[in-house]
This record gives C-alpha cells, structure tokens and sequence, in this order.
C-alpha cells in the first residue's frame, strides 16, 4: 500500500512539473513570475497575456486530458482483453481515427476545421465495427474474436490511409504531423468539440473499475461473483473507444502511450489492481504527454516538432529499467 | 456680380472636395493595418513594391524563396506543419493583419481564433496576380500605388507575350526526391509556361492542386519536345535530385532527351506565384522553349 502511495506521489509530482514546464516555455521568452501572474489573473494585457493564456494554457490541458485518456484507454483495454499488446490499436480505433484525419487533409483541405470530427467519427466507426463482429456470431465477445476484429479494422484503414497518401502524396507532409502525433496551438476549439467524449468515456471507466479487477480472476470466476465478462469486455471497449477517438481527434495517433504507460505504473507499482492502475495511468499518461510536447514546442524552436517520437524517447529508457527489474 | 459669386461657388466647392479628398485619405491610412505578416512571397514583394515594410516574413524550413532586396533584414518566420508560423511567435509580433496562403488552413483558423486577421491572396494563375494585386493595395491602404503598379504589370506581360511564333509541347516536372509529379495547366507554372507560348501536356490528368504523380510511361507516351525540371527539397538535396532527373534512362526515348532539351529551373519561379511573372515568361521563352524574337 505504501509504495503505491509513493508511486501516485511521484506521478503527481512528475505531472505538476511537466505542466509547469508546458505553461513556462515556448518560442516566446515569458518570464515564470509573469506567466503566474497571468494564471492568476494579474497578468497585463499583451501579446504575453496572450500566449499564456489563449496558446499554452489550452495546449497544456488537452496535454493533460489526452494523456490522461489514453493511459487509460490502455490500461482498461490491457485489464479486459487479459493482454499485455492491449492498446487503443487493438479495438481499431487508431486506424479508424488516421483515416478520418487523412480523408479531411487530402479531399477537403479547405475544410481543414472539420478534422477532429473526421478522426472521431472513424475512429468510433472503425470500434464499432469491432463490437459488431466480436460481439455477434460464435464465441461473442471472446478476446481471440475481439483482438482478431480489431486487427482487421486496424489493417482495413491503415490501408485505406496509405491508399489516400499514395494517391495524394502532395499532401504528404500536412498529414504526417498527425500521423506522428502532435498538439497544435488551436485554442479550446478542440476541446470543445471533444469533451462530451471525454467525460462519457471517464463516467464508463469509473463504473468499470472493480469489474474490471474481478475479471482479472478468470471469466469463470468472475461469473460465479455475479459479473458478466462479456458485458464488462463491451463495456471497457466502448470507453477506451470514446476516450481514444476524441485523443486523436486533438493529438493524432499515439498509440505507444496507451501500450506503454499501463506496464509502466503497473511494474512501479507491483500491482495489477484496477484501483491503482487506472488513476496512476491516468497521471503517468498525463505528465508523460505534458513533457513531450515540452520538449516538441522547446527542442527546434520555433518549429514545432510532432511529440509521438518524443514520448518514445522519454518513455523507452523508464520502461525498459522497469522491464529489467520487473522480470 | 453674378460671374463673382459663381466664382465664389466654384472655390468654395473645391475647397469642399479638397478637404473631402484629405479627409477620405487620412481615414483610409488610418484604417490601413500597420503591422503585417507576409507569410507568402507573393504577398511580401507585393508589399514592398507597394513601398510597406511588413513586420515579419514567411520562410518555409529549408525553403527557397524569393524575396525583394527591400525585405532584407525584416524578420523571418520559420513556417512548417501543420500551422506554418509558430502562433507564440507571431503573438509576440502583435500584427494587425497577417496576408497567408490556403496552405496553412490550419493556421490560419488558429490565428483568427486568437482575434488576428488573415486574409489569403495567393494568385493560382498569371492572370489572378493583376486582382490579387490590386486587393492587398486595397487592403493596406496603397491602391493607387497598387494601381500603378498593375498597369506596369499589364504593359511587362504583353513585352513577355509579344512575337509568339513557335509553339513546342512541353511538360513540366516537379521533381521530389526521384518521384515525378507533372505541373497541370492550372498551376502557376503550367500556366506560365503556356502563356510562354508552350503546349502542356499533362497526361491527360487533372488535379484541384495542380500537381500529379506521373508515371515515366506517360511522360514517354506524350513524347514532348521540351522537359522542364523543378527539382523540389531541401537546397542541399537540389543538385542530387537535378543531377537524377537530367539523367533518367526512363525519359531516353522522349524527343526533349534526344535533341538535349531538358532543361532545370532552380529558383521556384515556376513553383511560387511571383510579383515578376513577365520575367519569367520571358526566362521561359529565352532558356527553354526558344521563342523570343531574335
């Protein structure tokens, strides 16, 4: 109990650095002292003003929500499917997700507004394919069924997304950007969009929790305590659906945080209960993202680099020591 | 009697009109935005041809552009994707108006969202840099320079047009990496060429773009007298990408190999909308197709 208390502790402390990292440095030199003033309300009006608040402040938040959400998405995803290659991927939401992007960048540029609701919408298309034939026919709702379903949506958009790259490969350079992932200054817009999503898929994952940790037991013993596997399966799904659809709506594909993050806090933790699992993906999905992006504004400034590869590059060493340790 | 107070009339009313006129004018600079971000080079050269300096220029990371002589030593934004110019360092420039391209839709959404205007006035062909022109002097408060500027314009194009008499097929390659993509009539290379007297041929492809992957079958099938290059990349990448294309075993058979007409455009005057297009025609004419009198 006391090292999962000091597990959550750092991750909390890690989470408060990394967002304090994203609000104090950009392409722009704001001084800490006047960045707090701004946050606190005493900030003067200007172009600094405006950075903060309009620029930094949202970017730091759909950091922190969508890392949150994907460590997540991971974590539920790794708990009901009883696999540790679980991730957002898995359930087809990723491919389903770069396709919608990828159609709006290369059919309709001038409609550019229109990609979150592009990517949301096959994203959550693409799962819904997967309830449709895991959870129908024989063996509904078997992890075999659901992984081999997922597996297929995955490769039937990723084709359709490299099709779309071949056949427009002018438009190459706008859409990997997306496909690398990475957060762009765009303001509350996104969120504003994406929210609903969020908190449907956060209010699902809440309910599945201790489920969740007597599924782990074994489907059969899960039934003798009343549960019903195959509805908790559903159930986790259509949550790391809806939470990983609107990730990608606002980030592009970042399927290594939703694999990675879940083992991370496991192994640190030494423990695969639900209860600690999911918060402590959630912080460690949050901070991990808030220090990419950091690193993507700060690294090449002022270019903006996609943050996919800079999570890998944060994310790796930690996993791989915990790896060593853990096995 | 009645000659003097007509006279008196006469003055008073063009006293009225003089001071309407020096009203109309300082309104208008009043209103004209001071500090613009140019994020095209078309509309940066506009600019200083019109006699504005803008605040801020756009350069595309590892980019080629073309600008006036008076844009030296205005400060460069880096643009890249999927935003173009970093949005923290164009706050900190407090523009009033930013003149941008479709490219950066992205962008430019972000920008309006945080109170900036943007306007995009890109010519896609020749004939769309006469109103472009006239709009962005339009916009900040110079068209009567824009005005002038136009009719120069006007008289330059027809020089570049004049005395037309061959009239060679030519397709025009922009070159990325090793892969072809073929200019379309309706980008601003194609169309320059073809108003340099050319025919383009483009496979019979078309594109809201302007640009097509080609196949080398087709740039063999279309046998075109004249090949014109526009390596695309980074500039170091150029000579490579140029020293490929002028040596593709795959276009041996066409008759612009065989007669040694395929030729290399280097400075992204086919690529980029310009404020000299009837240089360039007369560039084209001159270099490629062989048709400028004399």
């Amino acid at each position: 109990m006391t090292r999962r208390l000091i597990v959550l502790a750092i991750l909390i402390a890690l989470l408060v650095g990394a967002a304090i990292a994203e609000l104090a440095l950009g392409a722009v030199k704001v001084p800490p002292g006047e960045v707090l003033d701004i946050l606190f309300g005493n900030g003067k009006a200007g172009p600094n003003h405006q950075i903060v608040e309009s620029l930094r402040l949202p970017r730091t938040v759909e950091a922190l929500v969508v890392g949150a959400a994907l460590g997540v998405a991971g974590a539920i995803l790794q708990g009901a499917l009883a696999n540790p290659l679980a991730s957002p991927d898995v359930i087809g939401v990723t491919g389903g997700a770069g396709f919608g992007a990828i159609l709006i960048i290369v059919l309709f540029p001038e409609k550019i507004a229109l990609l979150p609701i592009g990517a949301l919408f096959f994203g959550l298309l693409a799962a819904a394919m997967v309830f449709l034939f895991a959870w129908t026919g024989r063996n509904r709702g078997s992890i075999a069924k659901v992984v081999l379903a997922g597996i297929a949506m995955l490769s039937l958009f990723t084709a359709g997304t490299t099709g779309l790259l071949a056949a427009f490969p002018e438009k190459a350079p706008s859409a990997i950007f997306f496909l690398a992932g990475g957060l762009t200054s765009s303001g509350w817009e996104s969120l504003d969009t994406t929210w609903p999503y969020f908190l449907a898929g956060a209010i699902l994952v809440l309910f599945l929790i201790r489920p969740l940790d007597r599924l782990a037991l074994g489907d059969d013993v899960a039934a003798s305590l009343g549960s019903r596997p195959q509805l908790i399966r559903l159930g986790a799904a259509v949550a790391a659906a809806l939470l990983a659809a609107a990730s990608a709506a606002i980030a592009g594909l970042l399927a290594f945080l939703g694999l990675v993050v879940p083992h991370v806090v496991r192994m640190a933790g030494r423990t695969s209960s639900q209860t600690f699992v999911v918060p402590a993906s959630a912080l460690g999905g949050a901070a991990l993202l808030a220090a990419g992006d950091t690193l993507a504004r700060t690294v090449r400034a002022p270019i903006e680099l996609p943050v996919g590869p800079f999570m890998v590059i944060l994310g790796v060493p930690v996993f791989l020591w915990l790896l060593r340790r853990a096995l | 009697m009645v000659q003097a107070r007509k006279s008196r009339l006469a003055a008073a009313l063009s006293l009225l009109a003089v001071a309407l006129c020096l009203w109309a004018a300082s309104t208008a600079a009043a209103a004209a935005p001071k500090r613009i971000v140019a994020l095209t080079p078309f509309a940066a050269n506009t600019l200083a041809k019109l006699g504005v300096e803008p605040v801020a220029i756009g350069q595309t990371v590892g980019g080629n552009e073309r600008f006036a002589p008076q844009l030296n030593g205005v400060t460069v934004l880096p643009l890249s994707h999927p935003n173009g110019p970093n949005l923290e360092q164009l706050v900190s420039l407090r523009p009033d108006l930013v003149l941008s391209t479709k490219t950066w839709a992205k962008g430019n959404q972000a920008m309006q969202s945080l109170g900036i205007r943007v306007v995009t006035r890109e010519p896609v062909r020749v004939n769309g840099v006469i109103p472009k022109t006239l709009a962005i002097g339009s916009l900040v408060g110079k068209l009567p320079e824009a005005k002038k500027l136009v009719a120069k314009m006007k008289e330059e194009l027809g020089k570049a047009r004049k005395g037309i008499a061959k009239r060679p097929t030519v397709m025009v390659i922009l070159g990325v990496g090793h892969s072809p993509f073929t200019f379309l009539p309706n980008s601003w290379g194609g169309d320059l060429v073809r108003k340099a007297g050319a025919e383009v041929l483009a496979g019979g492809l078309s594109s809201g773009s302007g640009f097509q992957r080609i196949s080398d079958e087709v740039v063999v099938a279309e046998n075109p007298e004249i090949l014109i290059v526009v390596p695309h990349g980074e500039p170091k990448d150029v000579p490579a990408i140029t020293r490929y294309f002028e040596n593709d075993p795959a276009w041996g058979a066409t008759r612009a190999a065989k007669e040694g007409h395929i030729y290399i455009s280097t400075n992204n005057s086919l690529l980029q909308a310009g404020t000299d297009a009837a240089k360039t025609i007369e560039e084209v004419r001159r270099r490629y197709l062989h048709n400028w009198p004399g």
